[in-house]
This record gives structure tokens, sequence and C-alpha cells, in this order.
């Protein structure tokens, strides 16, 4: 090693500063929804050669693998030059899906290129042919219809590049919006320029190129040391996508495990998935890649650095063609940041708690449903003005883990509990939309020694216009299931309801247009449970029921808790010790008569 | 004689600071906090002053006009959960506000954390028939009958306070006004706040937050504060008892009781407003404040402290957000206890794990076998075994060199000297952090700034601090080790009123903007004229918080005035709302139109301020009282000399490296820089060459 001790730390420290910057400021400074409610964005610092390098607080999809964005940049631009910026979104050259608009800016310091600053932000819309950034359905890139920016120059000098914004501008919906939010975009990248030169010029560039080095290798031993705790072996993840059009049976997905704990060596294989179909679901392979490198992430030690150095140790066996794989042109990647990638994320992670106690996750619960709807139509309010934008209104129930319970703010699989929700103010004053009800579903969770969260059940309208809503769901026939003897949570649904009340079915994707007195109603999925029900501290149980989360049948037939009101105070609840002795033993006796 | 008190009572300590209105003399002290009578410590600390003076505590409690009274009483009951039962009334099928908050976490990998209990439970939680939509009409009438059941229950529940968050009450708080009235009639004793009242913004998370945090501070605050106004009475207390908040004001007893969320955070509040107070004429001042677990950062730029909506207490995202516009205070939990360790991949690591005061830093002797940031100042022999916090505490420095030995010299294989350095560095780099998180957002440049130092451990660190964040100046107050409490001097009363309208600047609303700042005007002025302000000591200042279409975070844009009279003073506004966003963004789109939030008016009822004189009379010079050994980097030590703060005389000036010592704080010069005292008994820091 040849920083010291002390500037490894000092300058790790500074990076991380700087992208949570970035993220400040895409944050405050979006105009979509997506972003300024819902974070739908991340920001990375890259070194020169390509490896990722910082990337605190980014959605794990959208920052691993984002190193694939800038060797497109330095091999497809040999004369990149200081003021450049460049605009990527192309799934089949290392982006995540067409959706997410990235901006690269090279950092030179004294004529040397040391850094592309990298921010990546999800659009509201994209210039697909239906107003989604979600096509399930589009057979190839060309029914899908995004404009497709493969690395493509958007600055020079600083300054922009008028016939790319021009391009944006008459094909992008409400392009006002979509300005605003490249703006931000474009701000945190600068942003991020600014300081990494400021970095350079304190340290000297030579120092820095040796912190990199030496951060990398410090993360890998930090890796190592991760791995050196797991035991090793080979495991099989296995789970199923739901039924979608084009794929009636679903999507049967399978990934490979194998653990080299004494070599400190992970290695993940997908070849064995499906091919590559027509529709919106194929993975891209930063995606694939960075869904089950996150299934791992997730089951060690969180303050592993996640970076290129702790990535050497992590090997994606891919295969092209496959629909969890490399995509083949001109197959749609339009979902590849969502449904299948969440399984991948979750499968792995479960897979991990495979291993034994205290290893891994649950399953987390997945879908994003009819409450995560892109909405669009125009608002009688503000003179028709058009609106188009994807709400985020609740959440699906978080996996149980080794140590805690599922968060009811989880989101999906690939935003980890990152992502803001919409306050139902903020989303009615924006849209002509009427939440009616917003709150989270009682006995929804996978039960478990550590529980998994709730989903939440969603009820909303519109107000004036009708709104067209375009949505996709999973998790309604194969919800997230436990581990370790914890349970499966419930799946998710979604219907209309008619000026009647009547309840009408809907696909699990599709479109629907609806008109005031209708409305929809989403039921997200609740998570996984970990370890079995009958070991969950029984005041954990008394307290979820007098909090109406479980209710007081649940509890003792699924927990075996018995619990009785208080004398002090109705609706709190204590365990009734005694009884719930006697009710677990119960239970256990007829799940394993042969022990009794 | 007249006298003026400032108290500041925090966790451990209450720091007192008096000031003599004819002789201009000011006095400094701290005694610790007495829990289950608040009144007793500051007393204890107060009769070692008034013992100064020479005159008995009853003396000087009489001949005291005014007493700023600073707590962190309302915040530690947070902490501890020692608030009201409170209820929480909400609009039907919304339940879970409080639950869910705005969600996001900060390590999206990290599955260990246990997702946070709402600050109400759920079954103390009620829900209201009733539906108001954004453009305030009323979708659905409120359920009268249901409310009256609600209340039945909540007296057999014995519920002691209760908080009513409707949505769009903001826009017609007709539903909340009636749930009050009925509440009120039902439940004549419990205390109720309204969330359009206590803090009228859009967002219903933060919104029904504030109300339930404030609702469940009443019963125990309105009891405390009487207590405190008997006890002063008592004492002989004639004067005026005003209390202080985030806004960086104070506000009168009866003021605060009717809204006691206003004293959540309002210590730290106070330091900015000392700082400013220290340095009026600098345009960007920064300052720190740092005690034995926590260090606070705020800003002052122009004279104006920067605000913010977002204040946690406890952990971003996992704790309670306040919901109130308040002084923007950056806290991270480092200091004196904060544990230096090695993580598996070599790197040396300093906090979060604190040794706060038991077992505390090794060299306290209390059984502490970890190193920690205090033991690394001793190793350093930047602080004295023998003289910490005035001699109050002998230190073990043979335990310091051990625990720094132990964890972090031997497995790193460097000297004790190069460890015990790398530790102040990694925490001051820490501090650092914080600093640039707050000042980047606001486009501050810590390089043009002045750094002000309080707290007890602050003047040991900001001496790095300002070499990292390569500032050349640096102000450490004489009251630096109760820097909270002297705000309280120096502040004036402030309050705010704030009013939501959404106006969009292509097609500017005069008339309804108008009339609304003509409402906050009105407010004002009645406020004003209850607290009987002079005219001449009336200040006010209009802001609005606005941002561009779709966006939906707003920047504070102050206003010229309290009415819009013409195109030009809209286009003033914007002006003034893309050169906010250029500065904190790095990006503004000029042309763009502005939509206009929230309406906000501070009004200001200047106090008089204390003049201050030179505090020494003993002008003995620059004779240090020894010369010994200290390390700043290297293995080799340099010649450290060691001043007697009090008896340096003012216009004296000494060269680092060297250590001032102060009764209750500790200044390190470190070496390239000079520490002159100023006039006052202020030090400057200033670096050389």
């Amino acid at each position: 090693m040849t920083t010291e001790p002390l500037l490894l730390a000092i300058l790790s420290n500074r990076l991380d500063r700087i992208v949570r910057e970035m993220t400040n400021t895409l944050l405050r400074a979006g105009r979509s929804a997506v972003l300024n409610t819902a974070r739908d964005f991340s920001c990375s610092i890259i070194t020169s050669d390509n490896e990722l390098l910082a990337s605190a607080e980014g959605l794990p999809v959208h920052v691993i693998g984002t190193e694939l964005l800038a060797k497109a940049m330095t091999e497809l631009h040999d004369d990149f030059r200081e003021g450049d910026a460049f605009l990527h979104n192309d799934p089949y050259l290392g982006n995540t899906h067409p959706a997410d608009h990235a901006i690269l800016v090279p950092v030179f310091f004294e004529g040397e290129h040391v850094f592309t600053a990298c921010a990546k932000a999800h659009q509201a819309d994209c210039g697909n042919s239906l107003p989604t950034t979600y096509m399930p359905g589009a057979r190839d890139i060309y029914e899908e219809g995004a404009l497709i920016f493969p690395c493509v120059q958007v600055q020079r000098e600083f300054k922009d590049v008028g016939d790319i914004i021009r391009m944006c501008r008459r094909r992008i919906r409400v392009p006002d919006q979509w300005y605003g939010d490249y703006l931000a975009t474009l701000g945190a990248a600068r942003i991020a320029e600014r300081r990494l030169k400021e970095l350079c010029k304190e340290y000297g560039r030579e120092a820095v190129r040796a912190f990199i080095r030496d951060w990398f290798d410090y993360s890998e031993r930090r890796m190592i040391d991760a791995i050196g705790k797991l035991p090793s072996g080979r495991i099989v993840g296995e789970a199923r996508h739901d039924p979608y059009p084009n794929l009636p049976d679903g999507v049967p997905l399978k990934v490979t495990v194998t653990i080299d704990s004494a070599g400190g060596k992970i290695d993940l294989d997908l070849r064995d998935n499906p091919d590559n179909y027509p529709g919106g679901l194929n993975e891209s392979q930063a995606c694939a890649t960075n869904n089950v490198m996150t299934g791992v992430f997730n089951s060690i030690d969180p303050d592993v650095p996640h970076n290129a150095g702790s990535f050497r140790r992590i090997s994606v066996q891919l295969r092209e063609g496959c629909i969890a794989g490399i995509p083949k042109f001109p197959h749609s990647c339009s979902m590849a940041t969502t449904n299948i990638a969440d399984r991948l994320v979750t499968l792995t992670q479960a897979a991990f708690a495979n291993l034994g106690e205290g290893f891994g996750l649950a399953e987390g619960a997945l879908g994003m449903g009819i409450s995560y709807g892109v909405i669009s139509g125009e608002d009688a309010r503000y003179d028709n003005e058009s609106y188009v934008n994807q709400i985020f209104l609740g959440s699906t129930g978080g996996p149980g883990g080794p140590v805690a319970d599922g968060w009811p703010t989880y989101y999906l699989p690939v935003a980890a509990s990152l992502m803001y929700h919409d306050s139902t103010e903020v989303d009615e004053q924006k849209y002509p939309l009427q939440v009616w009800e917003k709150r989270l579903i009682p006995n929804s969770e996978g039960a478990g020694r550590q529980r998994g969260a709730l989903g939440s059940k969603v009820v909303y309208g519109c107000k004036n216009n009708p709104m067209t809503v375009a949505y996709t769901f999973d998790g309604h026939e194969n919800p997230a299931r436990g581990v370790r003897g914890g349970m499966t949570g419930q799946g998710s649904d979604g219907w209309k309801t008619d000026k009647a009340g009547n309840r009408i079915a809907v696909p699990m994707a599709g479109t629907q247009v609806i008109v005031p007195d209708e409305r929809l109603v989403s039921m997200t999925g609740g998570g996984g449970g970990y370890g079995s029900p009958l070991d969950r501290t029984a005041e954990l149980v008394a307290h979820d029921v007098s909090e109406g989360w479980v209710s007081i049948e649940r509890a003792r037939n699924i927990y075996g808790v018995v619990v009785t009101e208080s004398e002090a105070e109705k609706r709190l609840y204590l365990v009734d010790e005694e009884a719930t002795r006697k009710q677990r033993a119960n239970i256990s006796a007829v799940a394993n008569p042969s022990n009794s | 004689m007249t006298f003026r008190i400032a108290v500041d009572t925090g966790g451990t300590f209450s720091d007192v600071v008096v000031t003599n209105g004819e002789t201009r003399q000011l006095w400094v002290n701290k005694a610790l906090t007495t829990y289950d009578r608040v009144f007793n410590g500051i007393s204890d600390a107060l009769t070692v002053v008034s013992e100064e003076i020479g005159i008995s505590l009853h003396e000087l409690l009489s001949q005291t006009t005014l007493f700023t009274y600073g707590t962190t009483f309302s915040t530690n009951a947070i902490i501890t959960g020692d608030t009201a039962k409170t209820a929480f009334l909400t609009t039907a099928g919304h339940p879970d506000t409080l639950v869910l908050r705005e969600g996001g976490k900060l390590n999206p990998f990290d599955f260990r954390g246990r997702y946070p209990d709402p600050y109400v439970p759920r079954r103390l939680t009620f829900e209201v028939p009733e539906r108001i939509d954004s453009e305030g009409a009323v979708l659905m009438p409120l359920g009268e009958a249901e409310v009256v059941r609600i209340a039945a229950e909540l007296r057999e529940r014995k519920v002691e306070a209760a908080a009513v968050c409707l949505l769009w009450s903001i826009i017609n708080p007709a539903h909340e006004l009636r749930v009050a009235e009925i509440l009120k009639r039902e439940l004549p004793d419990i205390p109720v706040t309204l969330s359009h009242q206590i803090n009228p913004i859009l967002r219903e998370y933060r919104r029904a937050s504030s109300a339930v945090i404030d609702a469940s501070l009443k019963p125990l605050m309105q009891r405390h504060l009487r207590e405190m106004e008997r006890d002063l009475k008592e004492g002989g207390f004639k004067g005026q008892l005003l209390v202080g908040t985030s806004f960086g004001g104070v506000l009168n007893v009866e003021d605060v009781a009717l809204r006691p969320i206003y004293t959540v955070n309002s210590a730290p509040a106070m330091a900015p407003v000392a700082g400013r107070a220290n340095a009026p004429d600098e345009e960007s001042i920064i300052v720190c404040d740092m005690g034995g677990t926590s260090f606070d950062v705020s800003i002052v730029r122009g004279g104006y402290m920067k605000f913010t909506r977002e204040t946690w207490i406890g952990e971003q995202y996992t704790g309670h957000m306040t919901g109130l516009s308040a002084v923007d205070i950056k806290n991270i939990g480092a200091g004196g206890g904060s544990i230096a360790w090695i993580d598996p991949g070599g790197l040396l690591r300093v906090g979060p794990q604190s040794a706060k005061s038991s077992p505390g830093p090794a060299c306290y002797g209390r059984g502490g076998t970890k190193a920690t940031v205090t033991d690394a100042s001793v190793v350093l022999g930047h602080i004295d075994p023998n003289y910490f916090l005035g001699g109050r505490i002998k230190l073990d420095y043979t335990a310091a060199v051990r625990a720094i030995t132990d964890n972090v010299a031997k497995p790193l294989g460097i000297s004790v000297y190069k460890a015990a350095h790398a530790i102040l560095a990694i925490a001051t780099d820490n501090m650092v952090n914080a600093i640039r998180s707050i000042t980047v957002n606001e486009g501050l440049d810590p390089r043009q700034s002045l750094l002000i130092a309080g707290g007890g451990a602050g003047g040991m660190t900001i001496g790095r601090i300002a070499e990292l964040l390569d500032a050349d100046r640096v102000l450490v107050p004489r009251t630096a080790g109760a820097l909270s409490a002297s705000g309280g001097l120096f502040s004036d009363i402030v309050t705010e009123f704030s009013a939501s309208r959404r106006t969009d600047t292509r097609n500017f609303d005069y008339d309804t903007i108008n009339a609304d700042l003509a409402k906050l005007n009105a407010e004002i002025d009645a406020f004003f004229e209850r607290i009987g302000t002079p005219r001449d000591q009336q200040f006010r200042e209009f802001f609005v918080e606005a941002r561009y279409p779709h966006q939906v975070w707003e920047l504070d844009v102050p206003l010229r005035g309290s009415c819009f009279n013409s195109r030009d003073d809209v286009e003033a506004m914007i002006e003034g709302f893309h050169a906010a966003h250029e500065r904190v963004f790095a990006v503004s789109e000029p042309g763009q139109s502005v939509e206009c939030i929230y309406w906000k008016a501070r009004a200001i009822a200047r106090l008089p301020k204390p003049t201050l004189k030179r505090q020494r009379t003993a002008a003995i010079g620059a004779e240090p009282l020894s010369v010994g050994d200290a390390w700043f980097g290297g293995d080799v030590p340099e010649q450290t000399a060691r001043y007697d703060g009090p008896s340096l005389s003012g216009g004296a000036s000494v060269k680092g490296p060297c250590v001032i010592q102060e009764p209750t704080t500790t200044i390190v010069v470190f070496p390239g820089w000079k520490a002159s005292v100023l006039q006052n008994g202020d030090y400057l820091m200033t670096k050389e060459g």
C-alpha cells in the first residue's frame, strides 16, 4: 500500500460526500415526481479505467454496472474532452433500460482524463409508443418506441448540442419536464466534476491515482473477509415470474451460487434461464449483473464498500440471448429494471438463506402494481395541461432477515427502501388524482421469527378528465416466499370498481382509462418471513396485535401466541405466557408428531 | 445594578451566562443538570456566579431584568418517550401517515435495522370520516357522531393530548376546526393541536408530525414552564422570562406553552445566534459546537441564519421530522467520546460508537479500555491531564497511552503518537464532512468564511478543521464553553406566520397573494401589540418558498416587501429564485416560470443587547505556565507553551504550537497559526504567512 491509512480514510470519505452532493442536487432540482419524490436515480464516480469507484446512496439496480456506460464513452469517442457531456440510455451498450437517461461527464485535471462522473435518472417519459416508461407488451425495440441514445454527445464546451435537445423535445411527452430533469441530472454530474477537480488540485494527480488503487485493494480485502465468513458450497435458487402477455406460464428463473469461502470468491451463474422472448421483460446485461450482485451484497456485511475492488471477488456468468442475460437486439428491455430484476435480487438473497441460520434474507414482495402506475392525461384544473408521470403510492412488503423484520417502505427489491413514496397531497395538487385510501393490509405479512412487512392497499380515482393508467404486476400467483421456516407473504392484487362499486377484474399488465366515479384498487404483497413464527418473541407478536397488524386469531394459530387485552388499557394486548407456551407446544406437536 | 441571565440546560450540564448592565461584565458557569427539578441545577451554577459578584442569589435574581431560558427538556422527553399519551385523528382511509413517514434509507444493503415505531402508536390513531379535496371542496362531510364516539373512547382510555391532521386542512380548515370544537366540548381538559394551525404546509406527513409532536409536549412543557416561572419568582425574580425556540429566537412563556414544539432542538439553534453576535459584520460564518458526544454545525450568511424544513429528532429517515421551518443544524454523533477501531480491511475508523460518559474515554480511569478522541488529545499533549475542564477531572495519561497502543498503534504498526494523530485527524475529517454538507448545499465557500468554535471540545479541534477547510480565520469566543446559552443574551423575540397559497408567475394572482400577505402582516401587528413591542424595535421579513414547474422541493426567496405592487416586484422575486437555484444546484433555467407555494412572514421584536467590556484586568502579558512536548502529526514532539487564558491581556498574541487553557474549554493553536486575544477577551486564530 502506498497511500497512508489516514489519507485512505479521508479520500474515501471525500468521494462519498461528492456522490451525496450529486444525489442531493438531483433530488432537489429534479422536475418529475420520479426524481424529486421517488428518487429513482443514482449517481456514481467512475475511474478513467472505467471502474466503479464510489456510489453512496445509489439505487443498487442503477449503480452496479455504471462502468459499462463510461466504457462506451471512452470506446466510441476517442476525442472526448473537457466540457463534453454524453447522453446514454442504450440497454444494448451497457445501460439498464431506455427510460434511464444517464449523463456522463469526463473529468479532466491538468489535461488528463481522471474520472467520469455519471448521473442516471429514470425519466417520466422517454418517447415510448404508449405514455409509460414500462412496455410489457412491446415485441421489440421498434414497437417499444423509446428514443435510444447510444452514448451520444449532448454537451460540447459546457453548452448543449441543440440537435439532441430538439430531438428529445419533439419526441418526449411534456418536454419542459424532461428538459428540467435533464438540467438537474447534468447539474449533478457537473457538481461532481467541480469537486473532483478540487480534490485533484488538493492532493495531486499521482496521490489520487495511488489512492484509487489502494482503495480498490482495501475493498477487495473487505470482500475476501466477508466471503470468508460464509460456508463454502453450491446453492441453487429457483423462482417463477407470474404469467404475462406472451408468457402464459410466466418465467422460471434460476441462479446457481458457488461460494469458495477459503478462496474468497463467489460465482453467480444465470445461463440456465429461458431465451429472450418478444416482450418487454428481457433483462439488460447491466441489470442481470447487478441484480444477482445486489442479492449477494444484501447477504453480507453492509459495511463492505460497493466498488470495482469488492466486485473482483464476484463473477457473473451470462448467456447471450437469455431473458436473464445479455439481450439479443432488437428484443425489448423496456422493463429490465423491475420485474425479472426484482426476482433475481430476491431469489439470490433467499438462496443465501439456505447456507444456514443467520445467512441471507427472505424474499421481498415484488410487482409494481396499480399503486406505481404511470398516469397521464390532461388536467382540467390547469387549462387541460398535459401530464405524464409515474406515481409511487403504496410500497410492497420488505423481507424478514436474520435480525430484523421487513420494512413496509421497501418499494421493490431493486429499490431496497431507498425511494421516497408520494405524499397524497402533493400528488393531488400536481395531478387530477384523488387518493381515497392508503393503508397497510393487516395479516398480509409472511409470518416468521422476523416477519415480512405488510403489503399496502391503495384506492384512487381521477378528478375531472379521463385518466390513463399503465401498470404491471408480479407476485400475484407467486408471492414472496419465506425462508428457514418463515412463511409466504400475501400475494399482490388489483382491480377496478365502477360507479356502483362493482368489482371489475383487470389484466396483470396493461392500461386502464378511468373516469370520475371509477376507482382503481391496488393491493401490494407482503414480504416473506425469516425463521419459524413459533420462535418469534411473544411480546413482538402482542405488539403487532395491539397495533392491528396481526389479528388475535392469527397470533394464536400461526405464531402460537395467546394474547389478552390489558385491564389498564383497551386495545393494548399482553402475552398470556402460560397459554402461549401450551399453544406453541401443541402446534409443534402437530407439525412434528414424531417428536412427541 | 441590573443583570441579564441566559441559561441553557443540556442533557449533562446547565450552562449559565450573566451580564451586568452597568459594569458590562460577563460571567460564565456550569453545573450538572438536575432532571427532577431543573431550577436546582441552574441555581447551583448561578450561586457560584453571585458569589463572584459578591451578592446573594436572591439579590442577583431580583436585580435581573431579562432571563432567557434555553432547554433540551422537550427534545429529551421525545427521545426518552416521556411525553403525554397522545391520540392522532386523521382522515378516514389514511391511518398510516405516521407509520410510513416519507420513506428513504441510508444504506440499501443493510437489512439489520429495525423499522421505527410511529410517533403515535396505531392503536391511538383514529380515522375520522370526512374528505376535502385539493381545491378545498368537501367531498365527504364530517361524520360528527363518529368524532363524538372517538372523544368518548379517548376519555375512557385516559388519553392526555390529541392532534388532528386532516387532508387539505391547509386549504379548507373547516373540518379540523369542527373536530377541535367537539373535542373541546367533550374533553375540555385535553390539549389539542390542529395541523393547519401549528404548521400550515403541504405534505400530510410533515404536518401530522408537527401536530402530534406539539400535542404530546403540551401537558409536560406547560407544567415545566409553570414550575420554572414559580421557582424563579420564589427566588426573587421579577423580570421578563423568555424561552428559546428553534427559530433561533425567544418567545414569551405563554406563546411557547401554546406551541411547545418550538422548543424542540432550540438549544443548538442558539449557537448561530451567538456566532452572529460575536462577529456581526462577517458575510459568512460557520459555527461549530462540539461537546462530548455530538458535533453541531450551523451557518450564518449575510446576517441570516440558514433555515430548513427538515429537522429530524433522531436519525434521518428513522427518526421523527418536526416539519417546521427552523434553524438548520447539521448534527453528527462525533465528539471526545467517539471510539477508534480497526475494520476487517485494516482501515482506521472513528465512531459512530461512543464511550459516552460511562465508562467514558480510557483516560477518565473509569474502566474504559477503548481508544477515544479525548485519549488521543491526552497522548498528543493537547490536553493537560491535570487541567481538564478547569481541573475538575484528573485524567489518567497512562491509560490513554495503553488504550491507543493496544487498539490502534500495534495493529497498524505505527507509533502511539502517529496513531493518536490519525484518530484525531479522522474524527475531524468526519466533522469537516458535516460542515461541507451544510455549506455546499448553500453554495457557501468555507475558505471565505469565519469559523466560530463552541462547546467544551470545540477549541481543541477547530484548528485542524480550519486547516482541512482551508479557512484562515477562527474565532473562539470566551463564552465558547457555553455558546448556546450566550446566544440567549443576544437573541430577539422571533416568530413566524405562514400561508399556503399556490400561484404561478405566468399568471400571478396579485389580489389573492396580496390579501394573504396583508393577513400575515396583520397577524404580526397583533403579535407585536400583544407583547408590547415599541414601534422602532419591530422588524418584519417576508419570504416565498418557490420552485420551478413540476418540482416539489422549494427554495426560500426573500421578498422586497409585503405587497406586490407591480410586475417589477414579481420579476425581482423570479430573479431571486433563479439566483438561489443556481447557487444551490449549480444550474438555473432563466425564462422559466416559477411556482410559489408558501408565504412566510417572520416577526422580530428586537431586544436590547448587552454591550460587553474587556474582562481582563491582569495584564501579565504572554507568559506561559509551562513549556512541554506536544505532537502534531510527526513522531518528534514540538516545544509547546501552555498558557492560562484568563491571565492573558487583551491585545496579546501567542504563536502556535501552543495551548490556551480556559476554565470551560481548551484551545489548541496549531503550528503555523497564532492566536490574538481581542479586547473583549475572545480569541482570534489566524494562519501565519
